[in-house]
């Protein structure tokens, strides 16, 4: 059974994480503060952590390397609604966000793949992510079976997308693991090979079901387009 | 008095000295060391006293020179001219002599006078600098007070008589010096004297009174007694400067405090709602009543974020980022957020090659949801929304089959709490349609009614492409 690191300084939400992971089957770790959280880090066994950023003895910003050099992929639950923070978060490392009050079902399947994607091995050939498959030493990518034709940046950014494997990729780090460091702040460049890149791989590239943007934040790869 | 005295007596007495010592001498001197001797008594006489004791002292000098030293002796009969040249110069020397002297003297005088004044001056300002701003001013004016007799600055009106009112009031007018010693209702007992530069704003006024021996101040002494008047007001401007800071101050945190309060109060309402939203979840798969409340706890979610936005866009606090912005991608994320009631469609016909847009994606969000969330509050079967570009400028628009709104309740819907009457809008905060025209602006975009061609409303936000 996988265990889940609960970190929030609320009893009730404690409680109610515990059931609804429960309900997912897993099982909960809970800890009401930053030192309960390295303590249970320490202890080991861990696969995923549920992060509260608001924590009474330091900044929930400041575990998220921890987890993650760890290797345990970090979900941001946070009451807290500013763009900013969570853009922050995501770039630190987290795999994905949620604000409160959320969603039980909502969270368990963003739970899932930051699982998936932990067990990935990042250095795989080929990539697959819903009816994405991306053959990286060959460069080639299609999308159920379709063999697709890409210019270079919108190859890169089709496979930065399937690579992160449903997460949720901030702007700047898009723009950066595509265009370089230089252009995160562009995120125009991004807007126009996102649109081009729906041309190819949406049904209806106005009603696109595949790659899926957050306001203010990034964008996603969904794999429940096939 | 004495000292005019003294000044005639010396250099009699020194003439007198002279005559004595060379009377004494004459043989072994000569006449003309004689005569140079009796220049010293005139030159002090002329330089003490000026020309007064000069003239006395070388008309005595004369008369004594050819008195006793010139013969005939102990008679003033004149022989040659050398003598009435004699005569002459000390005359001369001692019209000259108390010339340069007095002339000397005044400059001397009016140096002190100066130094006397930008010394009192520089003390006025050292008072003014030290210590709290109340404080500083009130010894300076104690300062000013003890040298010049009583004044007032604090703009009060009482003891004043109605001639003392009005020159007062076209001192306060005109930013002139008025009243007793002045050109200007020189009867009034006190004088008024602009505390600001003259052509700066209003005036306020610093009131010295008559001096108590009844003397009028010379139109030098209220000059000077006005650049003193200047230096107070300084000590006033640095009061008023002083509460404005701490007023700004003040401001500052309470709008802090507020911004606290509200992001507390974000996070104070949410953990609890976030329980109450949970566990009711787990248990609306059993239970029909559990969904009713956890729709109803949803709600009260929905209310609370829109307080929370009406707040922030109360107080100011919304800076919008803009950014670049694909419409389908902010009509996607906004038909994810909202709840389609049964039986109602909600599409939107937005062009795929549309170009961006520069928004705020967060704002922009908030308001395609609560626009959405009217319009499906009032649609018979559907909403729509759609976009398009008209004169280089992007127009978006949400519209329903609902009812409409009446032209007359058009201005009116977008004020917060507005409901129209007789219809079924008691539906939300009341808040929502304040927040999307608060929100729309803050991004420099307009916001607008019309009739859609479905039949209900269509309200259009017109942004810069």
């Amino acid at each position: 059974m996988n265990r889940v690191l609960v970190v929030d300084d609320e009893p009730a939400i404690l409680r109610l994480l515990g059931a609804v992971l429960a309900r997912g089957g897993y099982e909960a770790a809970a800890a009401a503060t930053a030192a309960a959280a390295l303590g249970a880090l320490r202890g080991g066994g861990l696969s995923a952590a549920i992060l509260d950023l608001g924590l009474p003895d330091r900044d929930g910003l400041e575990l998220i390397p921890m987890l993650r050099s760890a290797g345990v992929p970090v979900i941001v639950l946070s009451a807290r609604e500013d763009v900013g923070e969570k853009v922050a978060a995501l770039d630190l490392g987290a795999s994905d966000y949620i604000t409160k009050p959320f969603d039980g079902e909502e969270l368990l399947a963003r739970l899932r793949v930051a699982l998936r994607q932990s067990g990935a091995a990042a250095a795989q050939e080929v990539l697959a992510h819903g009816p994405f498959r991306i053959d990286t030493a060959r460069h080639e990518a299609s999308i159920d079976g379709r063999g697709l034709t890409l210019p270079p940046k919108e190859f890169a950014l089709l496979q930065a997308l399937v690579e992160a494997g449903g997460r949720i990729l901030t702007h700047a780090a898009l723009l950066e693991k595509v265009w370089g460091r230089a252009h995160v702040g562009d995120v125009e460049y991004l807007r126009v090979a996102i649109r081009a890149l729906r041309l190819k791989v949406e049904e209806d590239p106005a009603h696109p079901r595949l790659i899926r943007n957050e306001p203010g934040i990034g964008y996603r790869l969904m794999d429940t387009g096939a | 008095m004495w000292r005019v005295l003294t000044s005639y007596a010396v250099p009699l007495l020194g003439i007198a000295l002279v005559t004595w010592i060379t009377s004494a001498m004459l043989a072994q001197w000569g006449l003309a060391s004689a005569a140079l001797l009796f220049l010293l008594p005139v030159l002090l006489g002329a330089a003490r006293g000026g020309l007064g004791p000069g003239l006395l002292a070388a008309l005595a000098g004369a008369g004594a020179y050819n008195y006793f030293l010139l013969p005939p002796y102990f008679s003033f009969h004149v022989h040659g001219p050398d003598h009435a040249v004699s005569v002459l110069v000390l005359v001369l020397v001692a019209l000259v002599t108390s010339r340069l002297a007095t002339r000397l003297r005044a400059r001397e005088e009016e140096a002190n006078a100066r130094a006397a004044i930008s010394e009192e001056l520089a003390q006025i300002s050292r008072l003014l600098a030290k210590g709290s701003p109340v404080e500083a001013l009130e010894r300076a004016r104690a300062y000013v007070a003890g040298i010049y007799g009583p004044l007032r600055i604090d703009g009060a009106q009482d003891g004043f008589s109605s001639l003392d009112q009005a020159a007062a009031a076209w001192a306060m007018h005109n930013g002139d010096a008025t009243g007793h010693g002045t050109g200007v209702m020189a009867a009034a007992e006190w004088t008024f004297l602009p505390l600001s530069p003259k052509g700066r704003g209003a005036h306020a006024l610093m009131a010295l009174a008559r001096p108590a021996d009844g003397q009028t101040r010379p139109m030098a002494q209220i000059e000077h007694i006005q650049q003193v008047a200047l230096l107070l007001g300084q000590g006033c401007d640095r009061i008023a400067l002083d509460e404005e800071r701490r007023a700004r101050e003040t401001l500052a945190e309470s709008d802090r405090l507020r911004r606290t309060f509200l992001a507390s109060l974000a996070h104070d309402f949410r953990t609890p709602l976030t329980v109450i939203t949970g566990q009711l979840e787990a248990l609306a798969k059993r239970s029909p009543e559990a969904g009713e409340a956890l729709n109803a706890a949803r709600r009260l979610e929905r209310t609370m974020s829109d307080l929370i936005a009406a707040a922030r866009i109360e107080e100011g606090s919304l800076s919008p980022q803009a950014e670049s912005l694909d419409l389908i991608d902010a009509a996607d994320a906004a038909f994810g957020a909202v709840a389609v009631p049964a039986g109602l469609s909600l599409g939107h016909a937005i062009p795929a090659d549309l170009p961006f847009v520069r928004a705020d994606a967060v704002l922009l969000h908030h308001v395609l949801i609560n626009l959405i969330d009217n319009a499906l509050g009032h649609a018979a079967s559907q909403v729509m929304l759609g976009a398009a570009l008209r004169d280089g400028q992007v127009t978006l628009w949400v519209e329903d089959d609902g009812p409409g709104v009446p032209p007359a309740d058009r201005a009116r819907i977008f004020e917060r709490f507005a409901r129209i009457e007789g219809g079924d809008r008691a539906k939300g905060s009341g808040l929502g349609l304040a927040i999307v025209r608060g929100f729309a602006e803050a991004m420099g975009m307009q916001v607008s009614i019309e009739d859609s061609p479905l039949g209900g409303a269509r309200f259009i936000l017109r942004m810069g492409a």
